[in-house]
This record gives C-alpha cells, structure tokens and sequence, in this order.
C-alpha cells in the first residue's frame, strides 16, 4: 500500500480483522526547527510483529520512539499529530507516562543490562511497581527468564552479574527485564545489530515466539530479519538530505518482499539506491 | 549502484543471457522437428534425438547460476521473480526439448508407412502455431512487453482443435493404418504440450511484471 493510499479505510482492510489497539494519526515530530517526521499514518496490529526500514536518517528510531514517548527526553523535541493506545491520545496531558513506560517496553541497540546480578535486572521493574515478596519477584523473574528463553542458560548463576553474560544472552536478558512488567507492546531498535549470527537467530526465534502474546515494533537496518520475522513492514526514506522522513509503503512483509506497489521502495531493498 | 550490486546485476544479465541462448536452441529444435515430420528425415530425428543432452546441459548450467544467485544475493522484488521465472523458462524449454525428441522416436517408428497430405497438412500447421507460440512468450520476456501474451491462449485453442480433429478422423482400417494412426496421434499430442508450455510460459512471464500469478 503506497503512502497516498494510506488511509483509515484501506488501512483496515490491510489489517483484515486483525485486532489494532496502535494508531498513529497525522504524525509530524520536529527537534527544534528540523522536521524529522511528516504526515505519518499507520496501524499496528496487536500480536503481530511490524518492522521499520529504510535508509539511515529516514526517521525509523524516531517514530519508534514516539510510542512510549522516548523523544520527550530530546530537549527542542515536539510532535503534532496523535498515537492512539486503546483510542487515547498517548501525547495528551493527562496521560500517565509510567503506565505508558509499563505498557510499551523497549529494547536498545546495545544490550545495557544494570551493573547487577541478573536477578536483580529482572526483578527492577517490578520492585519499582510496589511487588516487594520475594516469592513473588522469584516466580517473576523466572517467568520472565523462561519467555526470554534464557532460564536454561543462567539458573545456576542467577545472582552473579549480569554483565558476566555473553553479548546474545545479555541481549535476552533486557528482553526478559522488559517481560517482567507485563508490557502489552515491545519496541526494538535494531536489537541484534551487535549480535553474532546465532545470539541474533535466537532473538529472531525469541520474538516470532513472543508475538503471539505481545505487539512487537522492531526497527532493523538487517532487510532480510525484517522479511523473515516481521508480518508487516513499513517502508521508509527522506527525499532528499534535511527533508522529513515520510512512510511510502506500508504493507504485509510478503508482498513488501515480493512485489513491492512503490518504485522507490522496489529500488531500496532490490540495492538500486546510489 | 554500489559495485557489489553493480556485479549481482550483471550475474542476472549473463543468466539471462544464457536463457535467451537455450530459448534460441530449443525453438529451433522444434522446427527442426517440424521439418523433420514434414519430410520424413529421419537421419534429422536421429540428430535431434542425440543433441537433446545439449539443452538438458543447459538447463544444469542454468539451475546452478539461478540457485548461487538465490543463495548468496539474497533477492527480492523484481530480481527475485526474474530469477525464479528465468529457472521455470528454462524448465520449459528443457521440457520442450524432451517433446521432440519423444516426436522424432516416434517418427522414426513411422519409417515406411503413408502419411496423408491432409495429417501432413494438419500436422505443419500445429507446429506452425506451437512455434509461434513459443517464440511470442519468449519475446515478451525479452522486451518485458504483457501485452504480446494476448491471444496466446486463442492460438492454442486453435493447436487444441487441430489435435481434436486428428482423433476424430479415426476410423478404422487394418492393423498397420491402425498402428499409424496412434503413432500420428502421439505426435500431435506431444507439440500440442508443447505450445501448453508457450502458454505457461507467458504465464511465468506476466508474473514476473506485474508480480500477480494468473492461469
């Protein structure tokens, strides 16, 4: 679907029935006078995975920022335009930013576990919330170890630092920190970019398994992670140096891989930019 | 284009290059073919029999170049249906050469026995049409032009016709006329699949456009 077909009635027909609580409206998002952002229009679907890509500096990491309001942080930061979480505009005053935080997790290009145990990572969040029995952050932080698929790994030594874990398992490790809090949406910036293949195909393992019980936005720079883990995929680029970054194709991944509608989204993941 | 890309792109020309080399080949195997059955030359048959291994190479040579290509450029979009559709082609085409030479075994079975100028008629103007047919689908891949497969499916309807009329003018006779007739109606069967291979091809080949299969 091209960016000017974008609208709310074909967007829904794209999405089929699926369940979308994730709705980006007229999304502009400036740093001081810069534009980063223009005109964005988008639906996520819930259980399901959705990748951003696109050339560097199109926006990716900016507009997966604004879902739980990251950019906030950029002094000179500010948007226009709404995203809707279960039809609440999360940019309006009253919207609790903890519960925000709690709702949509996020995981960083680098692994940046606490310079704790591993126990101790997992078990922040919600110790944070107010859950202060132990048996009950023990079952936490094992749960949460399990979907992470790391508990194997690190059972016997749970309460050793965390930074004494491989670069792959540290990785899960902020994945499972971000389970602990029963997020509903997990946001992933470029996640296995400083992975080695196989950390990386066990994250890609770990989140086609977590999608179906949580709403999954990665951004990747990695076109064929995108194709082999996403359900839906965004397309997205500048014009030119210092224009804003748009969306120009937004569709299902297969046919985003197959038979893009977009020339300019056919000539980037077929290498013909430049 | 970065020079990385630059060499993918020029490993799919050369692909197809060497497609358009095996496509060559394999139309003028069926005219042979054709002219072969028309003239009743059967040292032409015994040719075309043994140089089948040559398309059947062909076909290797192109297998390994697409499946190296799938393998480490990884491509999508529209080199990815160009790859694909170029290894169907030349399955195709292979599958087009098995044809006649299954044609020529035939003919030479016929060694000796009467062909009537109304079969040799009927005969020349199914292989006329198969040809044809193979030849257009071919062009449209070659010039990425949709619009040549229009009519493709009319024309083998015709070569689907003629082949019909092959079986209903059986009637009888004794054992050797009976022995030709089948032999007749083996070979019209065989370049009625191939002109079906034209037609799948030109199917192949509107995929590879506009990215939607059709049948």
């Amino acid at each position: 679907m091209q960016v000017d077909e974008l609208s709310a009635s074909s967007m829904c027909e794209l999405m089929q029935g699926l369940e979308c609580r994730l709705c980006v409206q007229n999304l502009s998002v400036y740093y001081g006078e810069f534009k980063a952002l223009e005109d964005v229009n988008l639906m996520i679907p819930c259980k399901r995975i959705t990748a951003f890509i696109g050339p560097s500096g199109c926006g990716k990491s900016t507009l997966l920022r604004c879902f739980n309001r990251m950019n906030d942080l950029v002094p000179g930061s500010r948007v226009e335009g709404s995203i809707l979480l279960d039809g609440v505009d999360i940019y309006s005053e009253k919207y609790d930013l903890t519960e925000l935080r709690r709702k949509v997790g996020m995981v960083f290009q680098k692994p940046n576990p606490f310079p704790k145990s591993v126990y101790d990572n997992v078990a922040y969040g919600p110790k944070i919330a107010g859950i202060k029995k132990k048996s009950v952050l023990d079952e936490i932080v094992e749960r949460s170890l399990r979907r992470a698929a790391l508990w194997d790994e690190v059972k016997d030594k749970i309460y050793s630092s965390a930074l004494s874990l491989s670069g792959g398992q540290q990785q899960r490790l902020c994945i499972a920190r971000v389970l602990a809090v029963e997020p509903e949406i997990i946001l992933l910036d470029e996640p296995c970019s400083a992975l080695d293949p196989i950390a990386t195909q066990r994250i890609e393992d770990l989140l086609v398994e977590l999608a179906g019980k949580y709403t999954i936005i990665i951004v990747t720079h990695n076109m064929q992670q995108a194709a082999r883990i996403s359900h839906f995929t965004a397309f997205m680029m500048i014009e030119k140096q210092g224009d804003p970054g748009r969306i120009i194709e937004f569709d299902e991944t297969s046919r985003i891989f197959t038979n893009p509608e977009n020339e300019k989204t056919e000539r980037y993941i077929t290498g013909r930019f430049g | 284009m970065t020079p990385l890309r630059k060499s993918f792109q020029e490993r799919l020309e050369e692909l197809e290059r060497d497609l358009n080399f095996m496509c060559n080949v394999g139309i003028e195997t069926v005219e042979k073919t054709r002219r072969a059955f028309l003239t009743q030359d059967f040292e032409l048959a015994r040719q075309i029999i043994d140089g089948d291994d040559e398309l059947d190479g062909f076909v290797i040579q192109i297998e390994e170049k697409g499946v190296e290509i799938l393998a480490l450029q990884a491509p999508v979009a529209i080199d990815l249906r160009r790859v694909f559709v170029m290894l169907r082609i030349a399955t195709h085409i292979e599958r087009v050469g098995d044809l006649c030479v299954n044609i020529c075994k035939v003919l030479l079975s016929l060694k000796g026995a009467r062909i009537s100028p109304e079969v040799r008629e009927k005969m020349s103007e199914m292989f006329k049409r198969a040809i044809e047919m193979l030849r257009r689908s071919l062009e449209s891949f070659r010039v990425r032009d949709a619009s040549l497969m229009e009519g493709l499916n009319k024309m083998d309807d015709k070569v689907d016709r003629i082949n019909r009329a092959f079986l209903a003018g059986v009637n009888g006779g004794d054992r050797e006329e009976v022995e030709t007739t089948v032999r007749i109606l083996m070979i019209a069967r065989f370049v009625e699949r191939i002109a079906d291979h034209a037609v799948d091809i030109g199917e192949d080949v509107k995929y590879m456009i506009t990215g939607r299969f059709v049948e």
